[in-house]
């Protein structure tokens, strides 16, 4: 067995996934679906890149081809970026060739005949380590991995022509227009949870976001249940992840639901009336006090600081 | 009249979850539901069902304790609940569940759609549905956030990172559908007392032409802990507010934050 195979339909990820690859010491084989993404592909570490050439624009309905050239090459590995087209052509490659899979590594560590990876489960509660040593599937999720260039190392390209599945057909796209920012580029977050009474508060929170020149999150209801602000603004398993060097929170209580989307905060500070609320547990500093006296306060001494 | 099959997992719930000193995990004490994210499923077949004139099931494969959940199940609209009772569904990975729920599929027969969340509340793997789909060679739509069914086509719109998308696909299908599909209403006290009078079916394996090794997991599992947060966990302890929030911007100077 021999060979790792890496496809995404992100090209960021595929550059990540690639680097990842390159770690094993095998042999790394990107795959795209565009001659384009394989001409700027080609010096992230992969020794192949091979461009399908096929019927349909779906990356998801290649799933079947896929399986079939994994099983014909006797590959170890298939990396898949963990986007919601990824997710399904990996899945449906995992059943195609009943293998086992990983969904949304935590983490991947390649050692002497076998490859280590780590997942969240229960809400991220709970932490599974796996053990892989035969063909599988894993999908990993943005950030979690860095692309690294590699200059002295220039990928082969070639093509194949291949079938694609002609039973899902796309009638229309329409782009998501994204309201508001990108919370996982953000370096400083400012959180808000149901602890603010009135949406003008979040007045209150725009002012220390604009001191700490951060970018506003919330929690899920705020957002999901009381729409003061924009889905995309919501932190958390079924929301955003952040890495930011500050996340600094008010009036949340920090559910491990949404505390799994700012675990990798440098510094989490937290400001909540509950002393006994879990964002204490997550946090580095926390105050426990009312927001509207401790937040102006904050904003104020931050202003002089 | 076609089968229109929700397919659901009988998981433990996560606020009962307990954590040991040792960080071991302990499950034993948790009480079962189906998972969260299944109740938008069933809700997904019976509305469409409605619409089509098929008949929504449901179908579950979980160790003994899925028994209750059929009730549960069936109070939520369904006609008819399968379960495929077997204990290799407390370990099983998703190749396993999705061998035999797929399997379970075939033998029921005379269906035209199949649907799944996304991913289960405990794993949220999110490998079932597209993985149900590989096995019986049918297409599948998944992160669906609605969708209509024509003559032998199901029109479905997905929700992408970037963009909508709105998808034909050939029956059968599998659909997997996204939370915000519906809202799933409480079952009413009517729908409970009559889910306990709807048909139950129980497969078993061997019905399936399956065993126990068919379904071995397909990765060592090594550990199954709980997450450890490793943070400071100071707590700013100055007498007045004022002299708390000086404590926090001094330590946020001190970490090279501002
Ligand atoms: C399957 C599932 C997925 C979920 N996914 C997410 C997710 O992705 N993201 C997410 O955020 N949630 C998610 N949730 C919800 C999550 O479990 C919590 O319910 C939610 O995060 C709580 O939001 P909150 O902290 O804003 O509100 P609450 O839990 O209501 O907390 C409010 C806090 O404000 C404090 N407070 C009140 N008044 C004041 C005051 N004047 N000053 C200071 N503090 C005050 C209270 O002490 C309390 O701690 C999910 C839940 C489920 C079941």
């Amino acid at each position: 067995m021999s060979g790792i195979y890496v496809y995404s339909d992100n090209f960021g990820l595929s550059a990540a996934l690639l680097s990842l690859a390159a770690q094993s010491g095998e042999e790394v084989c990107a795959i795209t679906l565009d001659q384009d993404q394989a001409d700027e592909l080609v010096n992230y570490g992969a020794d192949r890149l091979l461009v399908l050439k096929g019927d349909s624009p779906r990356p998801e309905s290649y799933a079947k081809v896929i399986a079939e050239l994994l099983k014909k090459e006797n590959a170890e590995l298939f990396l898949v970026g963990s986007t919601a087209r990824g997710r399904e052509l990996a899945a449906k490659t995992a059943g195609y060739l009943d293998c086992g899979m990983v969904s949304d590594a935590a983490s991947l560590v390649f050692e002497v005949g076998k490859i280590v990876t780590t997942r969240l489960m229960y809400g991220g509660s709970v932490v599974q380590t796996e053990i892989i040593n035969s063909l599988t599937v894993v999908t990993v999720p943005v950030g979690k991995f860095e692309a690294a260039k590699n200059e002295s190392k220039k990928g082969v390209i070639s093509s194949l022509e291949v079938k694609a599945d002609q039973r899902v057909n796309i009638i229309e796209t329409s782009p998501i227009k994204k309201e508001g920012i990108d919370l996982a580029a953000a370096d400083k977050v400012v959180c808000i949870g149901m602890g603010l009474d009135k949406p003008e508060d979040i007045q209150i929170a725009q002012d220390l976001a604009q001191v700490l020149g951060a970018e506003i999150g919330c929690t899920r209801g705020i957002a999901e249940e009381r729409h003061w602000l924009p889905v995309q603004s919501y932190i958390g398993i079924s929301g955003a992840n952040v890495k930011p060097s500050l996340y600094i929170s008010m009036g949340v209580s920090g559910q491990v639901q949404h505390v799994v989307g700012i675990r990798d905060s440098r510094i989490i500070a937290a400001v909540d009336s509950n002393d006994k609320a879990p964002i204490f547990k997550a946090a580095d500093y926390g105050i426990v006090g009312d927001l509207y006296e401790i937040i102006p306060l904050l904003t104020e001494a931050l202003r002089n600081a | 009249m076609a089968k229109i099959i929700a397919c659901y997992k009988w998981v433990a719930d996560e606020a009962d979850l307990r954590i040991n000193a040792d960080m071991s995990v302990d499950l034993s004490k948790a009480k079962g539901k189906i998972s969260d994210y299944d109740k938008n499923a069933i809700e997904a077949a019976v509305q469409v069902a409605k619409g089509t004139g098929d008949t929504a099931v449901t179908l579950t494969f979980g160790s003994g304790k899925a028994k209750q959940s059929l009730k549960d199940a069936l109070s939520r609209g369904p006609a008819e609940g399968f379960w495929i009772n077997s204990g290799s569904a407390e370990k099983a990975d998703g190749a396993a569940s999705s061998k035999v729920l797929a399997a379970a599929i075939k033998e029921m027969g005379d269906y035209k759609l199949i649907l799944c969340a996304e991913g289960a509340s405990d794993t949220f793997a999110r490998q079932v549905g597209p993985g149900i789909a590989a096995r019986l060679d049918i297409p599948c739509v998944s992160s669906a956030t609605g969708f209509e069914v024509n003559g032998n086509t199901v029109t479905v719109s997905r929700k992408l990172e970037d963009c909508v998308e709105v998808v034909a696909a050939d029956l059968p299908v599998v659909v997997c559908v996204l939370p915000e599909i519906n809202q799933p209403p409480i079952p009413g006290l009517k729908a409970v007392l009559d889910a306990g009078k709807k048909p139950t079916r129980e497969l078993r394996l061997e019905d399936l032409g399956l065993s126990e090794t068919d379904l071995a997991a397909k990765t060592e599992l090594q550990g199954f802990e709980a997450y450890v947060m490793n943070r400071k966990n100071v707590i700013l302890s100055g007498d007045s507010a004022a002299d708390k929030v000086k404590e926090l911007v001094a330590n946020l100077k001190k970490e090279g934050i501002i």
